[in-house]
């Protein structure tokens, strides 16, 4: 509610405008922000100016007052008491492209998001509950490095958090995990790089790299712009993304990569249940 | 005089249930909707007599045809009781049927002519009366076989019988919409004679209310905006109207939401509204709101004041979009005015969310090209209330964030100043909101505040800014993506 020295403020006598010293109209000569401190940049795409909107008698926004009215003039008049319109809250939707799931809270939004968005390897799309379950995935699928070196040490972790055991193979991990920890024998999280069948052989065509959110893209090869995710949930084709960073813009040449390495940014998505089962050249152009 | 404190029930039968009325009015509100949709939202208002009561216009009038044609009979053999022929003709003509059986008569209309002329006085009122019944017809071919009384309606309004003057205006009011019912008064000189109406009855508050319906059933046409609105501008009218808005305590809001309604549709028409300002419209209406204001902020919300405030927010709305910066302070003059405003939008958030929209975008206008007004919201601690209407859809909080993006617009300070009371964080929900039209805006209003200050610059970041910008990188539209990436590679990691 208002503060009760501003209802006083209004209830009682007038109250000049105390705006001597400020610049009453800001048309022409207010700072010119956007000009002044941004000259020597380029391409600066935020627009906004602000707006005198008219408007005319048949506006939309003008409905339910001229419905309220005319209610009043044929005798249907409805006191406060009695209606109840309702008002409505903004509705919140995961706006990551090829995702359109809707949330009436914050909170499931945020939950859809860490849950499907987060942790996803950016090489084999999986998305993974955790950074810590993300980063062993990483290491044990798509690490050749970790490869040479579990051939000579344990290497494989227990996944269970503390527990600080290492083991040589992948089955004495498991056998770990089901004897000591009582997991599931089919753990989801703990599947063998040979559980994921023919997923390596499989190449996405060159084509497709093209349907994707932005309009134009770099292809560095057989990268893949790490961007797109439009492809079938269901399949967990390899994509044989390269390191570099989401550049969004084909200007830029990767200024951002030394900070990336196999794993996306822990906050970019993909992955499965993210996406839409859309395949090819998405539709939607801008 | 309209009666708000008793709700009528028009469209229901006595001993109807609650749940029947309340159908029966959605019913009724989806059909204005749709009249509105087609641009034929028309309304006419049925004049009660002091005598009777809304409950008695139900009743049956299945015999009215009948009842009509006896009557009529009746009329045509002069005699000392006219007067009850034809009051009891004007109870007949309640009936929608009837009042086509009425027309469909030969000579009746003459007839009611001959009566509403003659030297009887009771007759004429009684006369009129039948007219205004008639008047009320949902039929289009009624309302054009009432024009040969519309010269003597006009020439009436200049009589000093409130009743009488009264039944004539509804009656006028009421024939208005029809097409060409209203060119024959605009050519028999209407504006005129309902501005020397108002000019000579404008203490007499009941006529006042009528005359505004009838200007204001004028003013609505689709065509208003060529020849009835210059003429009306040019006439003595628009003072008149503006003197009487401030409504009186003891007669109620009935005149004033009529003047009131006149003034929106002549602001929401033209562009050019030097007329009005010079006259003193915007400091008029907004003074008003600033007490109407006030009034709902200390809780004495009276009954039907949402009629009023409503043209008023438009009115100010609109001559703010044409009156130019230099007059701005001399036309304004009150810094109050924005209290006043947030006073309404959080007084009917919930009761009217339309009216707290259109408040919205009132502030909107205010603060789109004064600074002082924008420096009042901050230094009158407003913001924070702005802030919390955030998660309100349907426009509101679309209308409210170019508020506070307006505010951000002006000066670097007033940027350090919305981030200190909360705007980041509010950011940082309404970013991920369905609405298109939020996440431009909340992007727009995040680099206005990014850039204003490397303090702004780090609480953001600290608040995770830079993970929720990464992941905006990803948006599915191209706009976004691109401010998200320039905000990042130019003003936060760079």
């Amino acid at each position: 509610m208002l503060q009760p020295d501003l209802v006083r403020l209004l209830t009682e006598g007038h109250v000049l405008v105390k705006s001597c010293d400020e610049d009453c109209l800001t048309g022409n000569t207010q700072e010119p922000r956007q000009s002044e401190e941004e000259e020597g940049e380029e391409g600066n795409p935020f627009n906004f100016t602000p707006q005198l909107i008219h408007l005319n008698k048949d506006h939309q926004l003008f409905e339910d007052g001229d419905i309220h009215r005319h209610m009043y003039l044929q005798d249907l008049y409805i006191s406060e008491a009695e209606d109840k319109p309702t008002l409505s809250v903004s509705e919140f939707a995961c706006h990551i492209s090829g995702c359109s799931a809707i949330f009436s809270t914050l909170e499931e939004y945020e939950h859809h998001y860490n849950s499907l968005h987060r942790h996803v390897c950016c090489s084999c799309r999986r998305s993974l509950p955790s950074a810590r379950l993300l980063d062993i995935h990483i290491q044990e699928w798509h690490d050749s490095l970790f490869t040479i070196l579990s051939q000579r040490q344990d290497m494989y972790q227990c996944l269970v958090e503390g527990c600080g055991q290492k083991f040589s193979t992948s089955k004495h991990r498991k056998d770990h995990l089901i004897k000591i920890h009582k997991y599931p024998p089919d753990f989801r999280f703990d599947k063998t790089k040979k559980d994921k069948g023919n997923r390596q052989t499989k190449k996405q065509p060159q084509k497709d790299t093209t349907m994707d959110v932005e309009e134009s893209m770099e292809t560095h090869g057989s990268e893949e712009e790490a961007a797109r995710m439009a492809k079938s949930a269901s399949t967990e084709e390899h994509a044989d993304l390269n390191a570099a960073a989401p550049s969004t813009e084909s200007s830029s040449s990767d200024p951002l990569e030394p900070r990336y390495s196999y794993r996306v940014p822990t906050n970019v998505c993909f992955g499965r249940g993210s996406v839409r089962g859309f395949r090819g050249r998405r539709g939607r152009r801008k | 005089m309209w009666r708000l404190n008793k709700v009528r029930h028009k469209a229901g039968r006595p001993g109807d249930s609650v749940e029947e009325l309340k159908l029966k009015r959605r019913e009724h509100e989806k059909a204005l909707r749709q009249a509105r949709r087609d641009r034929q939202l028309v309304s006419k208002r049925l004049l009660l007599n002091d005598d009777e009561d809304q409950s008695e216009v139900t009743m049956d009038t299945n015999s009215g045809e009948q009842d009509v044609v006896a009557v009529l009979q009746k009329l045509h053999h002069s005699g000392p009781e006219r007067d009850t022929h034809l009051k009891a003709l004007s109870k007949a003509l309640r009936d929608p049927s009837a009042q086509l059986t009425f027309i469909k008569q030969e000579n009746s209309m003459h007839l009611l002519v001959g009566l509403l002329t003659g030297s009887d006085a009771t007759c004429r009122l009684q006369a009129v009366r039948c007219l205004h019944e008639l008047s009320h017809s949902p039929h289009t071919s009624v309302a054009s076989a009432c024009l040969p009384a519309s010269p003597y309606l006009l020439t009436y309004l200049s009589g000093q019988s409130t009743k009488f003057t009264e039944l004539c205006l509804y009656t006028l009011g009421n024939l208005c919409p029809d097409s060409v019912v209203k060119e024959k008064l605009l050519a028999q000189g209407i504006v005129p004679a309902l501005a020397s109406c108002l000019e000579n009855q404008r203490h007499n508050l009941a006529v006042v209310e009528a005359v505004g319906f009838t200007l204001s059933q004028l003013l609505q046409a689709n065509d208003a905006a060529e020849k009835i609105i210059p003429m009306v501008l040019a006439s003595s009218l628009p003072s008149h109207l503006l003197s009487v808005l401030t409504p009186d305590p003891k007669f109620g809001l009935g005149p004033a939401i009529e003047c009131a309604w006149c003034i929106h549709y002549l602001t929401c028409s033209m562009k050019d509204h030097r007329v009005l300002l010079a006259q003193g419209a915007l400091l008029q209406c907004s003074s008003l709101l600033v007490s109407l204001g006030g009034a709902v902020a200390e809780g004495n919300k009276e009954e039907g004041m949402e009629l009023l405030i409503c043209p008023l927010l438009r009115c100010v709305g609109n001559l703010l979009s044409s009156c130019p910066l230099t007059d701005l302070s001399a036309q304004m003059g009150d810094v109050r005015i924005v209290v006043a405003l947030c006073a309404l939008l959080q007084a009917f958030l919930h009761t009217q969310p339309a009216l707290a929209r259109e408040s919205a975008w009132v502030l909107n206008n205010l603060t789109a090209h004064s600074r002082a007004l924008c420096s009042a919201l901050l230094t009158l601690n407003l913001v924070p209330g702005l802030i919390q209407l955030l998660p309100f859809s349907q426009g509101i909080n679309t209308m409210i964030l170019r508020v506070l993006a307006n505010i951000a617009h002006n000066k670097k300070d007033f940027c350090v100043q919305l981030a200190h009371r909360g705007l980041l964080s509010a950011l940082c929900a309404t970013l991920k909101m369905a609405d298109q039209e939020m996440v431009t805006l909340s992007m727009d209003v995040l680099f206005m505040l990014v850039v204003s200050s490397p303090q702004v610059a780090e609480e953001f970041v600290k608040q995770g800014g830079l993970s929720l910008l990464e992941a905006t990188q990803y948006n599915s539209e191209g706009e976004i993506r691109q401010r998200a990436t320039h905000l990042l590679e130019h003003h936060l990691l760079s």
